[in-house]
């Protein structure tokens, strides 16, 4: 899975949990800037990682502040396999 | 409704847990703290902090008027248990208004007013069952722990042992009342597991410390302690959620299902208006 179906996923799953329209999502984006607080990420997450098949470990999850450092995470995680 | 086995589990965890705090855990907020070790020059900013300590504590006739009412046909383990949990909490306002009227940093007048001023509002229970309020109590006791470790050491680096000795006995009677909460979400995990992960996914949602809207200028003060303590999210996190839900052995994947679940479930009904 490449770097821009990544954020589609992303996109998609703070849709389903966070109940937002995240349309024109950057990378750049600070999360707590678009209206997903720190415990609706935790289940994004849970949720790319059930879709994805990978599991981030949970002291890997702590500093989160942009898009781009979740999805870097989690194409660290899909690359290892 | 509860098992007979779910009684007599909790009520064991009861007998350990005060057991435990008659051996090890007593104290004296009077005798105890090295009362002649206090900082006479302590920053003012850092007194405010145990004063907003002591603001939080103060809602104890709240959290023991609403907390009991929640456990009280629950289990004999629990009702015990909230009743030693008041004793125990009552020694936090205590030992921290004893510290500020011997440091100088207020007045009788001064606590006298402050606390009335603390009564004018009320602390309601932030979750309905039994088991909600247990699993809150899990995390919110947890988080009170590391803040008051923080601020231990803050006093330490301030170099006041009195503040440090005050704020050690509170950390350490707090994080002994998180692991009895601990121990009967994992009862309550054992009888109904389902039920329980969605309490959790609840609770957990709507988490908020007490204290949140009723201490007088809050913001304001919360800002400064977790300045000085640094206490921020990730420390929360790092802390107090992950390795709480790891002794729960509760995992996030099952959190998660619990979330989708309740996601459905509420999109179902709202649907089926």
């Amino acid at each position: 899975m490449d770097r821009p179906q990544l954020l589609a996923l992303f996109q998609k799953m703070a849709g389903e949990v966070a109940e937002k329209d995240l349309a024109g999502l950057q990378e750049a984006s600070v999360i707590a800037d678009i209206g997903v607080d720190s415990l609706a990420m935790l289940e994004i997450i849970g949720e790319m990682e059930r879709e994805l098949g990978v599991q981030i470990p949970d002291d890997e999850l702590v500093g989160i502040e942009t898009v781009s450092q979740l999805l870097n995470l989690v194409e660290k995680r899909v690359a290892a396999g | 409704m509860a098992s007979d086995q779910f009684h007599e589990k909790l009520y064991q965890r009861f007998r350990t847990f005060f057991d435990d705090a008659e051996e090890n855990r007593r104290w004296n907020p009077y005798r105890d703290v090295p009362w002649d070790k206090i900082n006479p020059d302590l920053p003012d900013h850092v007194a405010l902090c145990a004063e907003t300590f002591l603001g939080v504590e103060s809602y104890l006739p709240d959290y023991i008027r609403f907390g009991l009412d929640a456990v009280r046909v629950s289990s004999l383990g629990q009702r015990w248990f909230a009743a030693n949990w008041g004793y125990e909490e009552l020694k936090h306002s205590l030992v921290l208004t004893e510290y500020l009227l011997r440091s100088g940093k207020r007045t009788e007048e001064q606590m006298f007013d402050f606390q009335a001023k603390l009564m004018e509002q009320v602390w309601e229970r932030p979750f309905e069952s039994a088991r909600q309020m247990t699993i809150y109590g899990v995390f919110q006791e947890m988080a009170t722990f590391v803040i008051y470790l923080r601020h231990e050491k803050v006093a330490q680096r301030y170099n006041d042992e009195a503040l440090a000795t005050a704020y050690r006995f509170a950390a350490r009677d707090e994080v002994a009342h998180a692991r009895f909460y601990e121990d009967v979400t994992k009862v309550c995990l054992e009888e109904d597991r389902e039920g329980t992960l969605r309490d959790i996914n609840l609770v957990v949602k709507r988490f908020e410390m007490p204290g949140v809207d009723l201490v007088p200028d809050y913001d304001a003060r919360i800002e400064v302690m977790r300045q000085e303590g640094a206490v921020d999210r990730d420390l929360f996190y790092k802390k107090v959620f992950f390795p709480t839900l790891r002794r729960l052995g509760v995992d996030r994947s099952e959190l998660g299902a619990a979330a989708r679940r309740e996601r459905e479930e509420r999109r179902g009904a709202e649907a089926a208006q």
